[in-house]
């Protein structure tokens, strides 16, 4: 049953508290919206199937609890993670600012060094934005993580992000880190101005 | 693969948040905080006696602090469907969903132990099928013993 599986990659979402991870995940996975989704509870999990690149990945998906609450415990959850998506709301500052303290922890407690990041802007349809798209994508490159803005609402770039993300680790070679190798920017054969308008590193 | 009912705790955590709550325990001073992060720590280890003491742990939480109940009831469901408790399991779950009927997470949760329960039942027939296959075997070697001795 699962032999036409190349591999199962671990993923984590993290971010603040509201910000619509869970949102994001269920709107992948299961292509549905819960408007009045609840908080998470410490850490969830959910498992898809992805083709890409005429290969299928499986991917058991963790998706931590932003509260304050179960931040001591959250971190062991990253363990062994092969990609991270950190979310922020574009409609909310504060929830950006906090980004550059999500990256430090994921620094600090992933056990991989070269976990691939990509920052999703969600809750882009609404009217009261407060990030700019430019601003994002500017702390983006600066921090070499790919940025894709997305609604889990509406659906837009959520597909796109996790696949993009997916697509970054298959390229990522596992015996070389990103210092060795130098940085990748889109290959030829995927060309950096996709459909989903990603940033890739550079 | 691990899923929320599989993965384990990290040794070095779970001695971690032992240590604070032994340290608050001394001083007769446990916060709900501490003891919460030990309980949920103890119902993710491998064996099922730091388990059961995780559960008693988030049931006293649970009957004293308020605040968390929704926290204490999902890591109930966890503990006890992990000690294979599963009606006491999935009553946690019941409550949990006739606060927060649309809770997906709950839900998922609720549908992982369905899943462990018919796994477990298919096992648990073949185990019961090869004991009475072994006691007929016993049987049979008896009777050849005695229809010998009788010779």
């Amino acid at each position: 049953m699962d032999e036409d599986i190349l591999t199962t990659l671990k993923l984590l979402i993290i971010g603040e508290s509201g910000v619509g991870k869970s949102s994001l995940l269920l709107r992948f996975t299961e292509d549905n919206f819960d408007p009045e989704q609840t908080l998470t509870i410490g850490v969830d999990f959910k498992t898809k199937r992805l083709s890409i690149d005429d290969n299928t990945v499986k991917l058991a998906i963790w998706d931590t609890a932003g509260q304050e609450r179960f931040r001591s415990l959250t971190p062991s959850y990253y363990r062994d993670a092969q990609g991270a998506v950190l979310v922020f709301d574009v409609s909310s500052y504060s929830t950006f600012a906090k980004l550059e303290k999500w990256l430090l922890e994921l620094d600090t407690y992933s056990t991989k060094s070269n976990i691939v990041k990509m920052i999703v802007g969600n809750k882009i349809d609404v009217d009261n934005r407060e990030v700019s798209r430019e601003e994002a994508m500017k702390f983006a490159r600066r921090h070499q993580t790919l940025y894709i803005e997305a609604s889990a609402k509406t659906k837009d770039g959520v597909q796109c992000a996790f696949e993009e993300l997916v697509h970054k680790i298959i390229q990522t070679p596992l015996w070389e880190s990103y210092a060795d190798n130098g940085l990748q920017i889109g290959n030829k054969d995927h060309p950096a101005e996709s459909s989903c308008g990603y940033c890739t590193l550079s | 693969m691990a899923d929320v009912l599989t993965e384990t705790v990290q040794p070095e955590d779970l001695k971690r948040f032992e240590k604070i709550y032994h340290e608050q325990l001394y001083r007769n001073d446990v916060t709900p905080k501490a003891q919460f992060e030990y309980g949920w720590c103890l119902v993710r280890s491998k064996y099922s006696a730091d388990i059961k003491k995780g559960i008693i742990l988030l049931e006293e939480l649970y009957r004293t602090h308020e605040e968390g109940q929704r926290d204490y009831l999902y890591y109930l469901a966890i503990g006890n469907a992990r000690l294979k408790e599963y009606s006491k399991a999935l009553s946690y779950v019941r409550s949990f969903l006739s606060i927060e009927p649309g809770n997906q997470q709950v839900i998922n949760l609720h549908q992982t132990i369905k899943k462990k329960m018919e796994k477990e039942g298919l096992v648990g027939m073949a185990m019961a099928g090869g004991v009475v296959l072994a006691v007929g075997a016993i049987v049979g070697f008896g009777m050849a013993i005695a229809s010998k001795v009788k010779s």
